[in-house]
């Protein structure tokens, strides 16, 4: 009978347990965690602050008790996994002690950036990633103590607390440190855009300010002076700077690693019988070849039943691994597709717009680089495909019946004609 | 027992009757800017070498076998029906988030304004599971569009179907 380890339990962590259950009745599955929650998808907290959903909702698979009893998994929670030893595929256990199994797999996530800067833990300081910094911000906007905010970093995340100040009609203000806003998706014609719609609901933005440090007053009012000499100051200080995979612990393991633990297709680590999935490991983008870690729900869930079909034995790949980033807030919703920083400035340029979309699209050759879009999400599922499908092959057009919705959707044809005109079989 | 949408495009007018049964099936309020699940298609299309391509199609959600929907949504909102094969959901907490048209690859989820949720066409699963056909294909007077199970669908050897479409699209796994 194997023995299984994961250590994590979110969404790779959760499809892992499901596949490897499904093809194996019998394998013992310990689920090592260093919370007591049940997955849950750090995407949902601010829909959970903002009051779209209620707090059973962040919990997507159910509460802790049934997912185990329905998988038969030896759960182990708030039991963090210290140290691992890749050759002999050994856990270390916080109370020193150490337990061999058959497969591991890392699904540890990541973790909110909160770099060494001073004040950064003061009282009204906050993040935003786990369910505890949800529960917290909501207990914090409900109180009605929170007259302005500050939100610093225009991430997918920063945004999103943004829309849960300004739908209480708090003041915020948005700051950046990069030269423009969404600075590692959108090309700077798409961020003024994008900005300019935000100062339109009456958001304050500024870019190019880098954090120096945090000061509260004597009532408790909070001020970020920023390395130019800037001053900030609000009731609310949201630090929303990016991400980083939880990986301190794989140190001497031997795993190789990047910025998260690399892996193949396969999910499979460089240690025989150790994989990785979700938001800590880096597979493979299928744009670049390269390594990447892209961090979406859909990759994690994907990756974690990768993962779990082959730890049981089953022979599965994943090839979706591609830099998407969707950004839906306030009304607005903007996605980039592929990789913005890879534009060059002798790659053609494709630029439309009317009173319905914004499009940035750039191409090298046979190759589309990336697709800034503003206002297409109905279509963005068309694109992302045709997308794909262009990088798989070069020379792929847009099928008939794409073409047709995309024309449908008030696409002009000079796009789909960048996209690699029709496919008429 | 499941089943499987086959669209014949030979036999197409773009009628717009399968959009028809499809807004009286869903109470879809086109006058409040609600959109069909079912789609239909009469373009023109301008040929490269001068001609023009007069295209007839109907589509709406495609009931993927491995449906991308699935695992896309972030709340757990849509699943397979074991019985019907089809792709239904409960968007009692959906967010709008729109991750699942981000997912899909034939654009069917759509966002709903008036409560700021998905909708999409979940193949008249309850009409199916009671024997009968879905709105839409009883509302198709040409043969167009019908509903099978998967095995009548092998047995017909038709290359006419949804999965037909999806090897034309390229989107089946290698």
């Amino acid at each position: 009978m194997k023995k299984y380890a994961i250590v994590g339990f979110g969404g790779a962590g959760y499809h892992a347990a499901k596949a490897i259950r499904e093809r194996d009745p019998a394998g013992e599955i310990h689920v090592y965690s260093d919370t007591g929650f049940a997955p849950y998808n750090p995407m949902l907290t601010t829909y959970y602050v903002k009051g779209s959903l209620p707090y059973e909702a962040l919990f997507p698979f159910g509460d802790l008790e049934h997912i185990a009893a329905d998988l038969r998994l030896e759960l182990h929670p708030n039991c963090p996994v210290t140290g691992l030893a890749g050759d002999s595929r050994t856990l270390r256990l916080s109370d020193g002690s150490e337990v061999p199994f058959d497969e591991v797999l890392i699904s540890t996530g990541a973790s909110a950036v909160m770099p060494p800067i001073p004040g950064l833990d003061l009282p009204g300081v906050i993040k935003m990633r786990t369910v505890d910094d949800a529960v917290g911000l909501k207990n914090l906007l409900d109180s009605g103590k929170v007259k302005d905010a500050l939100v610093i970093g225009a991430s997918w995340v920063g945004i999103k607390v943004v829309e849960d100040v300004v739908e209480r009609n708090i003041p915020c203000t948005l700051v950046d440190g990069a030269p423009w806003i969404f600075y590692v998706a959108a090309f700077p014609s798409t961020a003024q855009r994008a900005q300019k719609d935000l100062e339109a609901r009456g958001v304050t933005v500024s870019c190019n300010q880098m954090l120096d440090h945090i000061e509260a007053d004597e009532n408790g009012r909070l001020t970020a002076i920023m390395q130019s000499g800037s001053r900030f100051s609000a009731d609310l200080v949201a630090v929303c700077i990016g991400v980083r995979t939880n990986t301190g612990f794989l140190k001497d393991s031997g795993l190789a690693q990047g910025r998260g633990i690399t892996v193949d297709r396969r999910m499979a680590t460089n240690c025989p019988h150790i994989y990785a999935a979700g938001d800590c490991c880096e597979a493979v983008d299928i744009q670049s070849g390269q390594h990447r870690n892209i961090g979406i729900w859909y990759n994690a869930c994907k990756q974690g039943a990768v993962a779990g079909t082959n730890m049981a034995g089953g022979a599965a790949e994943f090839d979706a691994n591609i830099l998407c980033n969707l950004a839906h807030y306030l009304d607005y919703d903007f996605i980039c597709l592929g990789d913005v920083s890879a534009c060059t400035d002798s790659d053609q340029v494709y630029e439309y717009e009317d009173e319905r979309y914004y499009i940035r699209a750039v191409r090298r050759g046979d190759a589309i680089v990336c697709i800034n879009m503003i206002g297409s999400a109905g279509s963005n599922g068309l694109v992302r495909n045709l997308f794909i499908k262009s990088i798989e092959n070069p020379h792929a057009k847009p099928d008939l019946s794409a073409v047709c919705q995309l024309q449908k959707n008030g696409f002009p044809d000079s796009f789909i004609h960048f996209l690699g005109g029709i496919s008429i079989d | 027992m499941k089943h499987v949408f086959v669209f014949d495009p030979d036999r197409c007018c773009a009628c717009s009757a399968c959009m028809i049964g499809c807004m009286d099936q869903n109470d879809i309020d086109v006058d409040a800017g609600e959109a069909c699940y079912r789609k239909t298609f009469d373009n023109e299309i301008e040929l490269a070498d001068g001609g023009v391509y007069c295209a007839y199609l109907s589509a709406a959600c495609m009931h993927c076998t491995d449906a991308p929907c699935i695992d896309a949504c972030p709340v757990g909102c849509l699943s397979k029906d074991p019985e019907t094969g089809f792709t239904v959901y409960d968007n009692t907490n959906c967010i709008g988030c729109k991750s699942c048209a981000m997912a899909c690859p034939f654009g069917a989820p759509r966002y709903r304004k008036s409560d700021g949720k998905m909708v999409k066409c979940d193949g008249c699963n309850e009409r199916v599971k009671n024997g009968l056909q879905p709105a839409c294909v009883r509302a198709c007077s040409f043969g167009a569009l019908t509903c099978v199970t998967e095995e009548e669908y092998q047995a017909s050897g038709s290359n006419k179907a949804c999965s037909a479409l999806i090897d034309q699209l390229h989107l089946r796994k290698k």
